[in-house]
């Protein structure tokens, strides 16, 4: 006999890798109903965008393992995971969408496309795909630019005043509007003088040392270079209970990252990011994020798209801050004898607080707080959806989204906004002009009297 | 680190966030109990029709015009019957009270006569404000209304249906291209929202609010129509006002043919649930679900909800299991069995699977009746019929006996259970 | 009504549609009739494997031999059916190395091409193959769609001026002395009833009904001896595998995985049944089929099933053996001309045989007639492009001139082949009828002009409710097209059939995820659309008085 390789010729290439991951699988759980799309606050806006349920299990079916192509309206889906927290069947939406708007992102025509063409003889065929590759370079770029918002800051805080003059002034946005899809609608967020972990280095690191209360705080991009307030709220209600705060090594948690399908970033700031909480995990202390993107995001995305060691237990000890307190401190009990100053807070439930279940978290804890009345906005997404609303074209749809929460913001008493989300909290304050508040900051004013550092934004 | 120690308490836990859920948790409420609602995903609400029933046919498949007469017929072991007459009418007073004006049919005890959006007409106890000009027995002429991409609701052939079943009024169907931009497969909630916030669309007369254009579009076709029938769409929030400028734009009623998913009529019906559990004080906790607990002597302690890997416990003094049927995920099945998958409760079923249907789809499925078995004062019990724990109660679509599908009873089933469930509970705990 | 054809071809499989297309392509008159939709019997109900002939490459090498040539062949002239997968022979521990080696050199004995693979080159192919898999052998075995290639036979042959009549059922044989004049056919109507019967008379008779042969032949008087073998099949929700897997060993129930458009096929089992018309549908089938295969691919087990159905092989074999095992009866096709045979001219049937040579036994059995008619055309079936393959669509220009998105532009070309253009291109917006396969509203009506009120005739065109919902969510909305070219009362006929068809396989899967469904759809169309009682309780008795008249609030 013979071990011919006509085979070969015979049939197609493998084209998955053994390791690549398949959701095909992921489908056996939909049964059609559609919660997801009722939930999806792009198809509510956007005429073309065909929703979850064909961007998840519709098109994860039809895929066969030759099929490279995967829609373009993938890039329409703003990640928020609203679609994860309503299937009723528990279908991996969004893992889905991240994995397959990776793909697509990897496989832009532009490069492997355009060499299949080539290889079956194709010429004018790959020259077109060439072509429409630069026009899709320029949104390549921008969404890279937007999806590393850790890089950007990082070098914007060394100069933060240079870099608040340059990026909201005038010429320099018509630019970034004109060459790269940046709305010149949004302001961009000003960046600290002082970044939380100069401040904590300054402050000399953390003022309790207790080997059975340990936290590591994972501060993500925004808390650093921009809102350093809500980090050292963060410092100052932990170390009131008596916890050490661990502040480890990291880099961004990926969020933007996904959203744009660059798996390949999100995945080296993750082995970062897993390797050193991973180490402060070992030393027993929790992980807790200020953030509800980026607990999400080491909760759950982490998990579900990266293989590196020690992420399930990275995912398993993450925990979102007043979650933490409130399941080993008697958190309700103190709050129920508290009083704050008299405030009336409207509070908006980020969709990714939504996701992890802490969607009435804050109204349920401070409605007891002697003083302080929160009213809730309800179930509306708030539209930015991290780095959606900065893009041109995806501005309209994204204050469309935002529309209802706006409308139900100045509805209600308080004129005080709060939210656990760094972009919604810009997206609240974009659409209403509220001054918006994280419910670490407070919770810090309730619990100590210290008032330092509120005013260092 | 990590152990999540102190427990969120509360007098009553009730775990399924559906309709026999939350009805479950303003009973208890009211009961004087704090309620703690537990619920994972979204619930069948957004799968149902939005329609109300009680009970549409009698087991031998009589139309029923009285669902309180025909309710004395049903046999004993029916939830009705084990639970009583005055159940059914506290679960619908409690809906009554929820829904207000945004639902009719309280005014009599006789169900009403729907046209669904199959072609056939429908008896319910109580039907959406919305679709109330669309009553069957009405004799003033109808045009339905569809849309050319709306595959899912062919008007013409609605029309034809319902007069070939006998509806009085004279009907004709005409399908529309709806107003705006659309893509073959844009979602239905891109016009919902369209028509909810009246965004203006552009037409060939220059651009205008879209429930002026739709209106426009649809005025050519009344000819002597006194009531247009559309597919349940007409906005989210402000449903009524999308109605009401549909009617004075058109000079005629307007009604909306309840859907099948994603349900409008039972995104409607949600928010307002969520409104009278926020009126009622009720806490909830969504987005997770309970995967254990701790008993002892009998009793329910407490539940684990599961957060990425890591419990978070839920005491209470008593418990309400409504985490729905074959469809809502309270009933768990494999090749070999069914289960209930929170408390492990037992599930009357047949061992030889191929007992579990029957032949033709149409007619009488034993899966259809697949559920946990309660007692009276609806506590799940074991295969001895002893009820499993002393203060766990299960009401909705989790309980088993009845095929609701094919007596049109599942709503009423959920809230007559949900409201004696609840009311027990916060009774109880109190 | 009495009509007149030369040759007057029974049953609407792959093999009487091949003959149909065969003799009309030499310019023979044909009528082709089948009693229910083409594809109703054995062809409609296998795992879609078209054979690269490893599986006899040991057993039986005159038929691998005959599988491998007809393979190349309708990859050729029917590739929008085909789907060239690769196949793999896979070896557990314990499975025999020597007969794994016998393998290797019967498929060289063939002209079979192989590739030996290890066991980690085989997960590199399929990454869900069992770890402990140790060695493979690939195989150019393909997947093909039997109902596309059936319908395509039947195009070609109605285009060279047959005449194909399905739901069209012989209730008896014509004789005259000894001779087979022709046959009696009853139509049914678009609801389902009887209507008059026809004569067509005809110079010859071929009788291509497989496991039903016996039942024909009796019309007439002579012996049949089809021993037919029921085979179930179970239909997974999506693929587990882009390959077609075989266990490598002599024999035995359920050692394939064919993939099969959106779905993966389980087969199957082989046991000898009395009547093709009643077969048992044993429970133990399934899941034997389920748990021997998660052997080479374990996440089989727990993965969503849809549904089971069970096929008849017609497998036949001479009077003179006597096997007893099923499996050992052979895969050869049997012609059977009962004027040598029996004494009846005018008479000839077909038995045995697989749909992957399906092609070259019309050619032998329409080289037969032609010489007994005397007609004088060689076989042009292995040259010419079937309806569709002549000319492939580029998924790019698809999506371009389509507007669909790609992986519906993607099936949609897929199904349609060269008919893409003339079926999709419309002025109309083209809504997707059946999300779960991708079949738009533009493909279902150009089969609803094809089939007239037949649903399940649309459903093995486009492959419309046959996805994880079954019909659920667009079996009414599939119905809803016959109107008002149709009325009422014949949509919701059409719609029930269709319903109670997906109802009878998905019965077979009803646990898990498939419960789940089976439960929505009831609610959606008993509770929802109130579809199941209008049946029984006739609504003009409805009182319409007795019901709430409304009151005043709604305004």
């Amino acid at each position: 006999m013979s071990d011919t390789d006509d085979t070969s010729s015979f049939d197609p290439v493998t084209v998955f890798e053994p390791t690549e991951q398949d959701l095909r699988s992921g489908s056996d759980d939909c049964y059609k109903c559609s919660t997801c799309d009722s939930v999806c606050p792009v198809a509510a806006v956007d005429s073309s965008f065909p929703g979850p349920k064909f961007q998840g299990p519709e098109q994860w079916r039809l895929t066969r393992k030759e099929d490279t192509e995967i829609d373009d309206s993938i890039m329409g889906c703003s990640n928020c995971m609203r679609c994860d927290g309503a299937c009723p069947s528990s279908v991996p939406l969004s893992q889905m969408h991240n994995t397959a708007r990776g793909a697509y992102v990897e496989q832009q025509r532009f490069a492997s496309d355009a060499v299949a063409a080539l290889r079956s003889g194709a010429f004018r065929r790959a020259a077109s795909i060439v072509r429409d590759g630069v026009a899709d370079f320029r949104e390549r770029i921008r969404n890279r630019l937007l999806a590393n918002y850790y890089t950007a800051g990082r070098f914007a805080s060394k100069l933060p005043r240079v870099a608040n003059a340059a990026t909201n002034f005038g010429p320099t946005r018509w630019l970034l509007e004109r060459v790269l899809g940046i709305t010149s609608e949004r302001s961009f967020p000003s960046f600290a003088t002082q970044t939380f972990r100069e401040w904590w280095a300054d402050r000399g690191g953390s003022h309790v040392e207790n080997p059975d209360k340990r936290v590591a705080y994972f501060h993500g991009c925004y808390a650093n270079y921009n809102t350093p307030a809500v980090g050292k709220a963060m410092v100052r209600v932990f170390e009131s209970f008596e916890y050490e705060v661990l502040v480890p090594q990291q880099r961004c948690s990926g969020t933007p990252m996904f959203a744009n399908g660059r798996l390949d970033d999100a995945k080296r700031h993750a082995e970062t990011n897993v390797e050193s909480l991973a180490e402060a995990i070992a030393d027993g202390a929790a992980v807790i994020a200020s953030c509800t993107s980026c607990s999400m995001a080491l909760r759950e995305e982490y998990p579900e798209l990266f293989d590196i060691d020690d992420i399930d237990a990275v995912s398993e000890h993450t925990y979102e801050s007043l979650e933490y307190l409130r399941h080993n401190e008697d958190l309700d009990a103190v709050l129920s004898e508290s009083s704050g100053d008299a405030e009336e807070y409207v509070y908006h439930a980020p969709c990714h607080a939504r996701n992890q279940g802490l969607e009435r978290q804050a109204v349920e804890l401070f409605s007891s707080v002697d003083g302080v009345t929160i009213e809730d906005v309800g179930d509306s997404c708030s539209g930015i959806s991290g780095t959606y609303g900065w893009k041109t074209e995806k501005y309209d749809n994204s204050m469309a989204i935002g529309d209802p929460m706006f409308t139900e913001m100045e509805a209600a008493a308080g004129e005080q906004g709060m939210t656990e989300c760094p972009t919604c909290a810009m997206q609240m304050s974009h659409g209403t002009g509220y001054s918006i508040t994280h419910p670490l900051e407070l919770l810090a004013d309730i619990l100590t009297d210290d008032p330092s550092a509120s005013s260092d934004r | 680190m990590g152990a999540m120690t102190v427990a969120i308490d509360a007098d009553v836990c009730v775990i399924g966030g559906g309709l026999a859920g939350m009805t479950s948790a303003i009973a208890a409420a009211e009961a004087g109990a704090s309620v703690r609602l537990l619920s994972h995903k979204k619930s069948t609400l957004r799968q149902a029709s939005g329609l109300i029933d009680l009970l549409g046919y009698t087991p031998a498949g009589e139309i029923v015009a009285d669902p309180f007469d025909a309710m004395a017929t049903l046999p004993d072991h029916h939830l009705y019957q084990r639970i009583g007459e005055q159940a059914v009418h506290d679960g619908f007073d409690l809906f009554d009270a929820v829904v207000g004006e945004s639902y009719s049919g309280d005014h009599t005890a006789a169900n009403a006569l729907v046209p669904t959006y199959g072609g056939r007409i429908k008896p319910t106890a109580r039907y959406p404000t919305m679709t109330a000009a669309g009553l069957a027995s009405d004799r003033s002429p109808v045009l339905f209304v569809g849309f050319e991409r709306l595959t899912a609701f062919d008007a013409p052939y609605v029309s034809a249906s319902l007069s070939s079943d006998g509806m009085p009024a004279p009907t004709r169907g005409v399908t529309i291209s709806a107003p705006g931009s659309h893509r073959p497969d844009t979602r239905l909630h891109r016009l919902v929202h369209a028509l909810d916030v009246n965004e203006s669309v552009s037409t060939s007369t220059g651009s205008q609010p879209i429930r002026d254009a739709l209106a426009r579009r649809i005025e050519p076709h009344l000819e002597s129509a006194q009531r247009v029938g559309l597919p349940a769409l007409l906005g989210l929030e402000n449903a009524p006002d999308v109605r009401r400028d549909l009617e004075r734009l058109l000079g005629v009623d307007v009604f909306e043919l309840p859907m099948g998913p994603p349900s409008i009529p039972g995104q409607r019906l949600e928010h307002q649930y969520l409104d009278a559990l926020d009126d009622a004080g009720v806490f909830r906790t969504t987005g997770n679900p309970v995967v254990a607990f701790d008993a002892d002597a009998g009793r329910i302690q407490r539940v684990y909800i599961d957060r990425n890997g890591s419990r978070v416990p839920y005491t209470a003094s008593q418990f309400v299991l409504a985490t729905g049927g074959l469809v809502g995920k309270g009933l768990a099945s494999d090749r070999t069995a069914l289960s209930e998958p929170v408390f492990g409760c037992h599930v009357p079923h047949p061992a030889d699977r191929a007992e579990w249907y029957g032949d033709d789809p149409h007619t009488d499925q034993p899966f259809a009746r697949f559920g946990v078995a309660v007692d009276r004062s609806l506590k799940p019990c074991d295969d001895s019929e002893t009820p499993e724990y002393d203060n766990l109660r299960a009401a909705g679509g989790v309980l088993g006996g009845t095929d609701v599908t094919m007596e049109l009873s599942a709503s009423g089933r959920s809230l007559a259970s949900g409201v004696r469930a609840g009311r027990l509970a916060g009774e109880r705990s109190n | 009504m009495d009509t007149k054809t030369e040759v007057l071809v029974i049953g609407g499989g792959s093999t009487g549609c091949g003959i149909a297309r065969d003799l009309a392509m030499r310019g023979v008159a044909v009528t082709l009739v089948e009693r229910g939709t083409l594809t109703d019997g054995t062809t409609g109900r296998m795992h879609g494997l078209l054979h690269s002939g490893g599986r006899y490459a040991v057993s039986d090498q005159e038929s691998a031999a005959e599988c491998i040539t007809e393979n190349r062949i309708l990859r050729e002239i029917a590739h929008h059916c085909v789907e060239p997968t690769g196949g793999l022979f896979v070896s557990k521990p314990g499975d025999s190395e020597e007969y794994f080696e016998r393998k290797l050199s019967g498929c060289a004995a063939c002209d079979i091409p192989t590739e030996r693979l290890s066991g980690e080159q085989a997960r590199a192919v399929e990454p869900y193959l069992a770890h402990d898999v140790e060695r493979a052998i690939r195989v150019p075995d393909a997947a093909i769609d039997p109902f596309r290639l059936c319908v395509a036979n039947a195009a070609a042959a109605r285009e060279h001026g047959a005449r194909i009549e399905t739901h069209a059922e012989v209730t008896d044989l014509l004789l005259d002395g000894d001779r087979v004049v022709g046959v009696e056919l009853a139509h049914e109507n678009d609801t389902g009833q009887s209507v008059p019967t026809e004569r067509i008379e005809a110079e010859h008779v071929v009788n291509a009904t497989g496991a039903w042969a016996g039942q024909i032949g009796a019309m007439a008087g002579v012996d049949i001896a089809v021993r037919p073998s029921k085979g179930a099949m179970t239909v997974m929700n999506c693929r587990q595998v882009d390959t077609v897997i075989n266990r490598c060993r002599p024999k035995g129930d359920a050692d394939i995985i064919v993939p099969h458009e959106t779905a993966c096929i389980l087969g199957t089992t082989d046991v000898e049944v009395d009547d093709p018309d009643d077969v048992p549908e044993s429970q133990w089938e399934v899941e034997s089929m389920i748990e021997t295969l998660s052997e080479l691919v374990p996440i089989l087990d727990g993965a969503r099933t849809l549904r089971s159905f069970w096929g008849v092989r017609p497998l036949y074999e001479p009077p003179e053996t006597k096997t007893s095992d099923p499996t050992d009866i052979t895969r050869q096709f049997f012609l059977l001309d009962h004027a040598d045979r029996d004494g009846l001219a005018g008479l000839t049937s077909i038995v045995g045989g697989k749909l992957t040579t399906y092609r070259l036994m019309a050619e032998r059995i329409s080289d037969h007639i032609c010489e007994r008619l005397g007609v004088d055309a060689v076989c042009r079936t292995a040259d010419v492009a079937l309806p569709g393959s002549d000319n492939p669509m580029r998924l790019e220009d698809a999506m371009a001139s389509f507007d669909l998105r790609s992986p519906i532009a993607r099936r949609s070309i897929q199904r349609l082949g060269s008919r893409s253009s003339s079926v999709l291109s419309i002025d109309e917006p083209n809504p997707v009828i059946c999300s779960c396969e991708a079949v738009t509203r533009a493909e279902v009506e150009d089969a609803l002009s094809e089939v007239g009120t037949d649903l399940n005739a649309v459903r093995i065109r486009t492959r419309a409710s046959m996805g994880n919902c079954q019909g659920c969510f667009c079996a009414h909305r599939m119905a809803a097209l016959l109107h008002p070219d149709h009325t009422v009362e014949t949509v919701r006929s059409s719609l029930d059939a269709l319903y109670e068809e997906r109802w009878r396989g998905q019965r077979h899967a009803l646990w898990g995820e498939q419960l789940s469904q089976a439960m929505l759809t009831r609610f959606l169309h008993a509770t929802t659309m109130n579809r199941a009682h209008s049946q029984t309780a006739s609504s003009e008795s409805i009182a319409f008085e007795r019901f709430d008249g409304g009151d005043d609030r709604g305004d």
